[in-house]
């Protein structure tokens, strides 16, 4: 059964809530199975999301990812002559940025440039300043790919209508994301479709934690 | 899955509980159901019964201490198959209802409701304090609450009338129908669905109203003072009243209103944008509808 502080958990593990709130949820989970599940839960996705990628991702894209998640690339670097020194990221930013390419690559760049000849410097600019990454659009998209996983992972524990019709609403918030991307390849500083974007993206990543709120409560 | 719950219950013998327990006032009334329905109603006694139609085979268990009155039931093994409530609790006591194949109903509390379902309704009528209604697969509909109310539903409409107080309407695949609201704070957005409000604009108000895939239609009083900012992507907009722009960018524009104190936001990527007055929305929405059919 879901309470009051269910839909926090996640605040929570973020250290999004005020002393107060973190001092009753506390007390709560010593005495809430359930919540103490669905927090295990949720520690296991974070803990995937940052395992997700170690692996540097493609040359070319990550410049604009570094930029916008707020480190200097390399790229950078070897321009202002300082280039010997070894750049390093922590593997929060690593995954995020992996998992934001993953995402953001796949979906957009076939819909954006799939009537245009390949063109691997167009597209990659197009997509990075269409998406206009902060740190937090970044750990959002590696949230969202976390609980992907999750879900397909956990897909067992929900009756199979209810996967049904996440899956059908998920796939509806992935259309309008497209469309956000679609129409910020042609006006990329546009404030209203970057924000469309991010909300959509943030529904979509909504959608994700309750259905692994349900997956979890069922299990 | 409802159907095979019945089948199920139907296997079982079916037996009633009903017991009335003496209640204080504070104690807030917790409810869980895996399949079936939880019906609440209020009376003036400081009681609540709790009658309920179920298998043989579940078993209700009430625990009742002087903070709460908690009922749940179970199976023999695992979860309880169909269970009915018929529960009368005091007006003012604070209701938490959850199921998952379960509808939920709630008549003239005047207390907070919390109301969560997977796959069935959730209708409400009255609540106060925080009200907060979620269903995924289920209509959502509330009338004659205030307070702070949250209405969340994934893959249907969200109904509120009557309503005082701030809101919170959110859904991915439905419309979203907001009437007959007062409110200096309202939030409501959707996915692939139209938006309609029609409803007080308060000084110093925030409205924000966003929708990808529909229409928003909100009401807009004649001395209603509102700066109104207009998104949209491949969308038309259009007012019942004539307005100035005072800014305009590509996909936005905005114009103010009398004294501008209050904010309106009106987003749709791909629906049209209509203000009009309070009363006209219903007969525009009759209209669409009856052009539709003529197509």
């Amino acid at each position: 059964m879901k309470d009051q502080w269910t839909d926090r958990l996640s605040e929570y593990l973020d250290g999004d809530l005020t002393a107060g709130e973190r001092t009753a949820l506390e007390a709560h989970l010593a005495a809430c199975g359930v919540c103490r599940v669905t927090l295990d839960e949720l520690r296991r996705v974070v803990a995937r999301a940052q395992a997700l990628d170690d692996r540097p991702p493609a040359a070319d894209l990550w410049p604009g990812i570094a930029e916008h998640i707020g480190v200097v690339s390399l790229a950078a670097r070897r321009v202002d002559g300082r280039g010997r020194r070894r750049l390093s990221f922590t593997m929060p930013q690593l995954a995020a940025a992996a998992v934001a390419l993953a995402l953001f690559s796949a979906g957009s760049a076939r819909l954006l440039f799939r009537n245009r000849p390949p063109s691997p410097t167009q597209g990659t600019t197009a997509i990075m300043t269409n998406v206009g990454m902060s740190p937090l659009d970044a750990r959002t998209a590696a949230s969202v790919a976390a609980l992907e996983e999750n879900l397909a992972r956990n897909r067992g524990q929900l009756d199979t209508a209810t996967v049904r019709v996440i899956e059908k609403n998920l796939g509806i918030i992935d259309r309008a994301i497209r469309d956000a991307q679609s129409a910020l390849a042609a006006d990329p500083a546009n404030a209203y479709l970057n924000q469309h974007l991010a909300q959509e993206t943030r529904r979509k990543l909504e959608l994700l934690r309750q259905a692994a709120t349900l997956a979890s409560a069922r299990s | 899955m409802l159907m095979t719950l019945a089948t199920l219950a139907a296997l079982g013998i079916a037996q009633q509980t009903d017991t009335t327990l003496p209640v204080r006032a504070g104690v807030r009334l917790e409810v869980s159901n895996f399949g079936g329905e939880i019906a609440v109603k209020t009376w003036s006694k400081s009681a609540v019964r709790i009658a309920a139609n179920h298998s043989s085979r579940d078993r209700i268990s009430i625990d009742a201490t002087e903070q709460y009155v908690r009922v749940k039931s179970e199976g023999r093994r695992g979860p309880s198959q169909l269970v009915e409530y018929d529960i009368t609790v005091p007006t003012s006591m604070a209701l938490a209802l959850s199921g998952v194949y379960t509808d939920i109903s709630v008549d003239g509390s005047q207390g907070e409701v919390t109301a969560e379902t997977v796959e069935g309704s959730v209708k409400v009528s009255g609540g106060a304090g925080n009200v907060s209604l979620k269903s995924v697969q289920g209509e959502v509909t509330l009338e004659k609450a205030r307070g702070r109310i949250s209405l969340s539903s994934v893959n249907e409409t969200i109904t509120a009338t009557g309503i005082s107080g701030d809101i919170s309407a959110e859904t991915v695949n439905g419309d979203v129908t907001l009437t007959q609201i007062e409110s200096a704070n309202t939030d409501a957005t959707t996915v692939n669905g139209d938006i309609t409000y029609d409803g007080t604009i308060k000084d110093g108000g925030r409205y924000r109203f966003s929708t990808h895939d529909g229409d928003l239609r909100v009401a807009v009083p004649e001395k209603a003072g509102v700066s109104v900012s207009v998104a949209t992507f491949n969308g038309d907009f259009s007012s019942c009243f004539p307005v100035q722009l005072s800014r305009k960018t590509k996909h936005r524009f905005d114009f103010t209103i009398g004294s501008g104190t209050a904010r309106i936001e009106l987003e749709s990527f791909n629906g049209d944008i209509r203000l009009c007055r309070p009363g006209q929305l219903k007969r525009d929405k009759h209209e669409d509808h009856d052009d539709q059919e003529e197509e």
